[in-house]
Parts: C-alpha cells; sequence; structure tokens
C-alpha cells in the first residue's frame, strides 16, 4: 500500500496497515497538527476516527471501558459513576470546546505531555490501557503506558483499542482541579484529581493524583496512606507530603517552588470539595 | 486524492492533496472565504464550522477525513438583506470592532446554543446532572473556544444573551 491517507472501516484492516510499515496514527488531530509546524505529515497517514467499535462507552460488572476514539464530549456529557466526575471535569476543560468535539481520550494519553489533562483523573482511576496488534493484545497499567515526557510503551504495530476502569476502582467519588494563567487554550501549571470513598465518615480507599509536576503525572502513595482510616480532613494534606511524590520544574508558566506549594493547595481544596 | 465534501448542503468534487484542512479547502479550493484563519493551530476558534451540526476548528482536520460529513460554514447562515438571529444581534450589539473573529464567533454562539439546548454541562455547570442555566457568565465560559484580538467580549456576549432571551432559554 502507498496512499498517503487510509482510512478503514474496521479495526482489523487498520491493524493490517499498521503492520504494513511506517504509519502514523491519526484520531482527532488536536495535537498531531500542534506539533508538526505547517501540518506537512510525512508518510503515511492511518484515520482511525471512523471505527465505529472504537468509540463510546461501555458500562458493565467488571468496571468501565472507554474506546479509544471517544471524545472529551463524549465523555462530559456520558452518564458515569461519581468516581468519574473528576475525568469528566477535566473533559470539560481541555482546550476549548471546538478540541474537545474532536480531541480523543487515547490520543491524549498516547501524546503523552506531562500536562495531558486525562493522566490525573485515569490515575486515581487504577485505569488500564488496552493496545492491540494484529496478533494479539494486552494491557498495561496506565502508570508503565507512560514511561516519560512524550514516551509510551506503545510499539510500532499497536493502536491503543480502550480504557479499562476496575469496577474497584469506580467506588466513591472523584474531583479535578487545574491551575493555569487562564481556564481555557493553555497549558496548565498544576492539575490535580482525587477519588475518595467513605463510609460512615471514614476513608476507605483514597487516590491522589499531579500532574504537570513532574516528567510524567503521578499518584501519592504516601499522602494516600496518611488519608485511610480517617475522617476525611484536607488538613492532613501537608505541603511536604506532596513535594516529596513530585519533582516540579521550572518554566515560564511557573517556578519550581511555587507548583510545589500550588499543588498541595489544589489536592486540599480537591479533597474538601469531592464529597460536598 | 477524490474527496466529496457536502458543504451547506452542496456536494462538492475535489482533488485534493491529503494534507489540506478543511479551513483550506473551503478558502482556497471553493473560494468560501467567510471562515477565518487566525492561528492556523487550533487556538482561537477564527475558523469555527459545524461538522455535523457540532462545532469543530476546521484548521486542525483534514478535508479528506470528512467524505460524507456535512459542514456548515457562515455563508449558510443569512444573506446580508436577511441576516439570520445571531447576525443581527452581533450587528445592533456592536459585538465586533474588525470583525475578523465574527464569523467564527458566530458559527461558535450557534453550537453553543444547541448544546445548552441538549443540556451539554460546562466547566462551571453547577452540577454534570442536571440542566445547566444559560447564565452570562455560561455563555463566556462556553465561547472560551474563540477569542478576540479587538476585545470585544462584553459585547459578543451582550449579542448571544439576547438571542438566548428571544428563544425563551433559561438564564438565572
Ligand atoms: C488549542 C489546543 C488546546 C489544548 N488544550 C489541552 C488541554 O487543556 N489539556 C490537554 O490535556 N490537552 C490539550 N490539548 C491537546 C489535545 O487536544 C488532547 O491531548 C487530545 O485529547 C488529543 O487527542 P486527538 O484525538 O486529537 O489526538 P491526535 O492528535 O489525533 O493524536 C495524538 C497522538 O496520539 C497518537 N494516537 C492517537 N490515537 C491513538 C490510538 N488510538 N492508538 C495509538 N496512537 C494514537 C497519534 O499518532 C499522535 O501521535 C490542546 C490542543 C490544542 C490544539
Ligand atoms: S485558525 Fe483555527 S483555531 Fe485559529
Ligand atoms: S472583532 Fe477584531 S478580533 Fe474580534
Amino acid at each position: 500500500m502507498t496512499e498517503a491517507y487510509l482510512r478503514p472501516d474496521t479495526l482489523d484492516e487498520a491493524l493490517a496497515v499498521l503492520a504494513d510499515g511506517e504509519t502514523r496514527i491519526a484520531a482527532g488531530c488536536t495535537d498531531l497538527f500542534a506539533a508538526t509546524a505547517r501540518k506537512i505529515l510525512p508518510g503515511r497517514t492511518l484515520d482511525i476516527s471512523r471505527i465505529p467499535t472504537l468509540r463510546g462507552i461501555l458500562h458493565d460488572d467488571s468496571g468501565l471501558t472507554i474506546g479509544a476514539t471517544t471524545t472529551w464530549t463524549d465523555i462530559a456529557t456520558a452518564e458515569l459513576p461519581p468516581a468519574c466526575r473528576g475525568l469528566q471535569l477535566a473533559a470539560r476543560e481541555v482546550g476549548g470546546p471546538q478540541i474537545q468535539n474532536r480531541g480523543t481520550i487515547a490520543g491524549n494519553l498516547c501524546n503523552a505531555s506531562p500536562a495531558a489533562d486525562g493522566v490525573p483523573p485515569l490515575l486515581t482511576l487504577d485505569a488500564q490501557v488496552v493496545l492491540r496488534t494484529k496478533d494479539g493484545e494486552r494491557s498495561l497499567p496506565l502508570d508503565q503506558f507512560l514511561t516519560g515526557p512524550r514516551r509510551t510503551a506503545r510499539e510500532a504495530g499497536e493502536i491503543v483499542v480502550a480504557i479499562r476502569v476496575p469496577a474497584e476502582a469506580l467506588e466513591g467519588a472523584g474531583h479535578f482541579l487545574k491551575l493555569g494563567a487562564r481556564r481555557h487554550l493553555v497549558i496548565s501549571i498544576a492539575m490535580v484529581a482525587v477519588r475518595v470513598s467513605l463510609v460512615e465518615g471514614i476513608v476507605q480507599q483514597a487516590a491522589v493524583a499531579v500532574g504537570a509536576c513532574g516528567p510524567v503525572a503521578v499518584r501519592l502513595t504516601q499522602l494516600e496512606k496518611a488519608l485511610v482510616g480517617q475522617p476525611l480532613d484536607p488538613h492532613l494534606v501537608t505541603d511536604d507530603l506532596v513535594a516529596q511524590a513530585l519533582s516540579p520544574i521550572d518554566d515560564v508558566r511557573a517556578d519550581a517552588p511555587y507548583r510545589a506549594h500550588a499543588s498541595a493547595e489544589l489536592v486540599r481544596r480537591a479533597l474538601a470539595q469531592v464529597t460536598a | 486524492m477524490d474527496v466529496t465534501l457536502s458543504i451547506n448542503g452542496t456536494d462538492h468534487r475535489l482533488d485534493l492533496d491529503p494534507r489540506v484542512t478543511v479551513l483550506d479547502a473551503l478558502r482556497h479550493h471553493l473560494g468560501l472565504t467567510g471562515t477565518k484563519k487566525g492561528c492556523d493551530h487550533g487556538q482561537c476558534g477564527a475558523c469555527t464550522v459545524l461538522l455535523n451540526g457540532r462545532r469543530v476548528n476546521s484548521c486542525l482536520t483534514l478535508a479528506v477525513m470528512h467524505d460524507g460529513d456535512e459542514i456548515t460554514t457562515i455563508e449558510s447562515l443569512g444573506s446580508p438583506d436577511a441576516l439570520n438571529p445571531l447576525q443581527d444581534a452581533f450587528v445592533r450589539n456592536d459585538g465586533f470592532q474588525c470583525g475578523y473573529c465574527t464569523p467564527g464567533q458566530i458559527m461558535s454562539a450557534t453550537a453553543m446554543l444547541q448544546e445548552a439546548e441538549d443540556g451539554w454541562p460546562s466547566y462551571i455547570s453547577r452540577s454534570l446532572e442536571t440542566d445547566p442555566d444559560l447564565t452570562d457568565e455560561e455563555i463566556a465560559e462556553r465561547m472560551s473556544g474563540n477569542l478576540c484580538r479587538c476585545s470585544a467580549y462584553p459585547r459578543i456576549r451582550q449579542a448571544i444573551a439576547e438571542v438566548r432571551d428571544a428563544r425563551g432559554m433559561a438564564a438565572e
């Protein structure tokens, strides 16, 4: 095949194209075009946006399956459990409405920006990334899929087909807060996702993730341990507990100490708002 | 590469390089220059068109990706002597200075009013579960994908609010 642009209707055809040599996958193109000045996409482009089985959200006893080309708008307007509220709030802050109508969840993860808004909420949902080649399928926890800034564990013949959230991670309620110079059309300085489940006021599960404060977004496991088994109290979140887990950078948007302090404050606010 | 684009209800057969965006196809291949190019990077909204009724940035999508899709541009909304309600409201409220962002603002507002009627939440909507009220603040939030270099924002919001009221849409 030598065509520069291919738009198969089925996943099998797409996987066959991908197995056949150097090919760029295109979904919503909102990252692809931003990254390629003048939009010269060299080589072949495989458009996966018209494969019906890759788009949509399925909720059953085993958990939630979000198709790769599900858009941010699809996510924001879906009926999902309260645990997914952080993901739904993030969906409404990606770029602007025009971006949300095209940009996809798998595109966000594959682009692997340290400031990708989808990552912290999906980390709090223990998300798995499902990858397929023409020969088979494998699943990776999101924190193993993301290997560094703009780097993932995806191999050349693989398409991300879905994001899976196990049923156990759908308990409790979630929240998401992002700090940027303005809310839209800017790259975040820091963003925070939390998910907390309570029984009679006592924290059973606590998941806290921070993005844009290191090469990849991370879960704050030490802090989570400090929260479990206690009444939910944002004051348990000290600046130190948060800073330990992060390696914030200095850049034009903010310096490292500011990012560390701001993330701790965002975690406190998110926890204060999560059950409100 | 052959592609058939349905624009404002008319099919156009084009032979395009696969790298041509919808925006460039409209402006350079079809002479529909109402849709504007501001940044060419998805950041300003000047190029907003409707794709199957939903707003998108035409600079961020390739024409060959849209064989069979319905594309709606500013040219279809009204004519100089028969403006559609949003166009009319923008003119009467001075919803612009230079006017460069205006086609994008109006296409975006067209879709935004529909989204609000369909009950889509925005980030600031109090609840993701109940239908949002389209307050002035909600209008501003929902129009955040469209920048105006002349900063005509108060009048843009005012023009859209007038159409919201004329359509009897809720605002507290
Ligand atoms: C103006 C603007 C503002 C933005 N603001 C934000 C923001 O606030 N927050 C944020 O997180 N992002 C933001 N983005 C980035 C972008 O919109 C999102 O990351 C979006 O979710 C990307 O999805 P896409 O479908 O457009 O990806 P594409 O651009 O289509 O693809 C991105 C990358 O992923 C690969 N890819 C896509 N799908 C798959 C798949 N299924 N399997 C394997 N590889 C795949 C592509 O080959 C490419 O390398 C912004 C972009 C723009 C232009
Ligand atoms: S020209 Fe498309 S968003 Fe600016
Ligand atoms: S009126 Fe000039 S850019 Fe908006």
